[in-house]
């Protein structure tokens, strides 16, 4: 025992160690160097990662360019036109109040249907007598494609934007709830067991278990519903009034203005892709405890 | 929420040590007539045992024979389907304020600090913030944990895991600690390490224990009574005390001149309970 201590000892005395010696490093210049050859490596991996992802974009951009100067202009077009199009809608068209108005219904009906998603879930998920109420719409509905609804929901609300917004709703809705009430399901039996044996009331097993413990379904559903409401927002443009994004799409690809609709669809990819990333930030922050150093470099 | 708190467990922290000194700390455990189904067959069958307070026992006997099934029942976490358990004279329906359960898999929330994690069951009996707070660093400080507070449970090892359910259960200050197999799912060292620490504590804070394990060794070295159960239906096959006196250290059991025929006297009990399976008593 006392030999395995003794080197600690000598290093922490003398941290420059005798030179002819064996060489003795302090435990805290050992910590650092570990710790800056481990954050060199993390720094390495993410740099081959982004360079792989740059390499991919210019070899897949590259391909749509070439593709796209030998073929008609009716059926597709060089990304430089592309861009060039959407440029031009945003500056003489109305793609920009366009884009608003999408992004303001989709915000609604997206918070609309998260909202209900988590309450609904949660509730099925925490107590029998919710599943039992409700359990069998909710599989129903999530099984049944929402475009089917969007007829009934003109007849039932109109076609301004109201009824945009309960459909996209519903598209986020449906799979938003049946996550978190996996996700409520699969928190730890032996969890729940400690918080019997705690004695937590029912205030109080929300707070510190079945809400922190969803979490991380929250987030994935929430992910999931941002690629359900994009498609709900552009299925309430084209089938409802048509307006907002749905309106450019519809308007330039009838037009046989391909380039300017492929620029359409482009933003729409942009905006799903911007949006996941924002909600992969927010799961970052929201669940520090999954986020550990696990001494292999990896960033969570 | 505020009327939770724990009749017997007094308000100032500080006087954990001394209340548990003159011998106010621990309850015994009446347990009569106990009946447990699962499906058609008694898992537990007629089964009586009293602890009393301040008592260590260590409940042994072959997987299956229903011991974390009676455990469970003590803390108030399984139905009694017959006969009765009582806490301190208070009947078992539901978890008891004055009692405390180590997990074996340590139950730690992982989205909550060690130190939240400590407070949790201060808090949720109504306890003031501060005054959990400091009971809460008392537990961790008593463990040997004083300066992880704020690590979550992810970046602790095995050992420091179930240092941390042990600080929980102990911030409480129960009459009665109930103990699931705690150091089963850490290594021999650890384990030896831990055993060495329990032993330590009890010598200061003595206070009413069950305690289930697999090993024979650890139930002699920590307890003052080894309860030997057997299988179908879960009974108890043998009481028996440990003449070994406190303070004691893992060491010293082992060099102790009981220890072997003990030793010897348990396992063939258990052996006895394996091969003759539901053919003896
Ligand atoms: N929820 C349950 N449903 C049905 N049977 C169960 C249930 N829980 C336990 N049992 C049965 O009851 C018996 C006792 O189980 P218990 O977990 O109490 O055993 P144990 O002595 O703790 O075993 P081990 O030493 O392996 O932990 C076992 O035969 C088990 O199959
Ligand atoms: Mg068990």
């Amino acid at each position: 025992m006392a030999q395995r201590v003794e080197p600690k000892a000598v290093g922490a005395a003398t941290p420059a160690g005798p030179q002819g010696d064996v060489a003795v490093i302090s435990d805290t210049v050992l910590g650092a160097q570990i710790r800056d050859a481990r954050r060199r490596r993390a720094r390495r991996a993410r740099r081959r990662f982004l360079a792989i992802r740059l390499i991919s974009l210019v070899v897949v951009f590259g391909a749509w360019q070439i593709y796209g100067m030998h073929t008609i202009a009716i059926l597709f077009a060089p990304i430089s036109t592309v861009l060039h199009q959407g440029y031009l809608l945003f500056a003489h068209d109305q793609l920009g109040s366009q884009l608003g108005y999408s992004m303001w219904t989709f915000a609604c009906g997206y918070a609309i249907g998260v909202a209900i998603g988590i309450v609904l879930g949660m509730l099925m998920g925490a107590y029998r007598w919710a599943e039992a109420a409700a359990s069998m719409y909710v599989f129903a509905l999530y099984a049944t494609p929402m475009v089917a609804l969007v007829p009934i929901i003109s007849l039932w609300i109109g076609f301004d934007a109201t009824a945009q917004i309960v459909i996209i709703a519903l598209f986020v809705t449906w799979p938003m709830t049946v996550t978190v009430f996996h996700g409520v399901r699969q928190i730890d039996a032996e969890l729940m067991e400690v918080s019997r044996s705690l004695r937590l009331n029912r205030r109080q097993m929300w707070v510190h278990v079945l809400l922190p413990g969803a979490v991380p379904f929250v987030i994935t559903g929430a992910t999931q519903g941002v690629a359900m409401g994009l498609v709900g927002v552009i299925i309430a443009e084209l089938q409802t009034q048509l307006s907002g994004l749905g309106d450019a799409l519809q308007t330039q690809s009838q037009t046989y203005h391909t380039a300017a609709a492929l620029a359409v669809i482009l933003l729409i990819m942009v905006l799903g892709v911007g949006l996941r990333a924002i909600l992969g930030l927010v799961h970052h922050r929201a669940v520090p405890w999954l986020r550990i150093d696990r001494g292999d470099g990896a960033q969570r | 929420m505020a009327s939770v708190e724990t009749a017997s467990a007094p308000r100032d922290g500080h006087r954990v040590a001394s209340a548990a000194e003159s011998g106010q700390r621990g309850g015994d455990i009446v347990c009569s007539g106990l009946y447990k189904w699962f499906g058609d067959s008694p898992v537990i069958a007629s089964l009586d045992l009293y602890v009393a307070r301040n008592q260590f026992v260590c409940v042994v006997g072959p997987s299956g024979c229903g011991k974390t099934t009676l455990l469970r029942m003590m803390a108030g976490l399984a139905s009694i389907d017959s006969g009765t358990i009582a806490i301190s004279g208070q009947r078992v329906t539901e978890p008891l304020a004055s009692v405390a359960v180590v997990f074996q898999h340590y139950g730690l929330f992982p989205w909550k600090t060690v130190f939240h994690n400590v407070a949790l069951p201060l808090r949720a009996a109504g306890v003031t913030k501060g005054e959990a707070a400091r009971r809460a660093n008392d537990a961790l400080k008593l463990v040997g944990l004083n300066d992880i507070g704020n690590q979550y449970p992810a970046q602790l090892s095995g050992g420091m895991k179930q240092r941390v359910g042990l600080a929980r259960a102990l911030a409480i200050q129960p009459e009665v600690v109930l103990l699931d197999e705690p150091f089963a799912a850490v290594d021999a060292q650890t384990r030896e390490i831990l055993q060495e620490e329990l032993l330590a504590l009890w010598s200061r804070y003595q206070q009413t224990a069950v305690f289930v394990t697999h090993s024979i060794d650890e139930a002699i070295t920590l307890a003052d009574r080894v309860i030997v159960m057997g299988a179908k239906p879960g009974r108890i096959l043998d009481d028996i005390e440990v003449p070994i006196g406190r303070p004691r250290s893992v060491a010293s059991v082992r060099r102790h001149e009981s220890y072997a025929p003990l030793r010897e006297q348990i396992w063939e009990q258990l052996r006895g309970s394996s091969t003759a399976g539901g053919e003896r008593g």
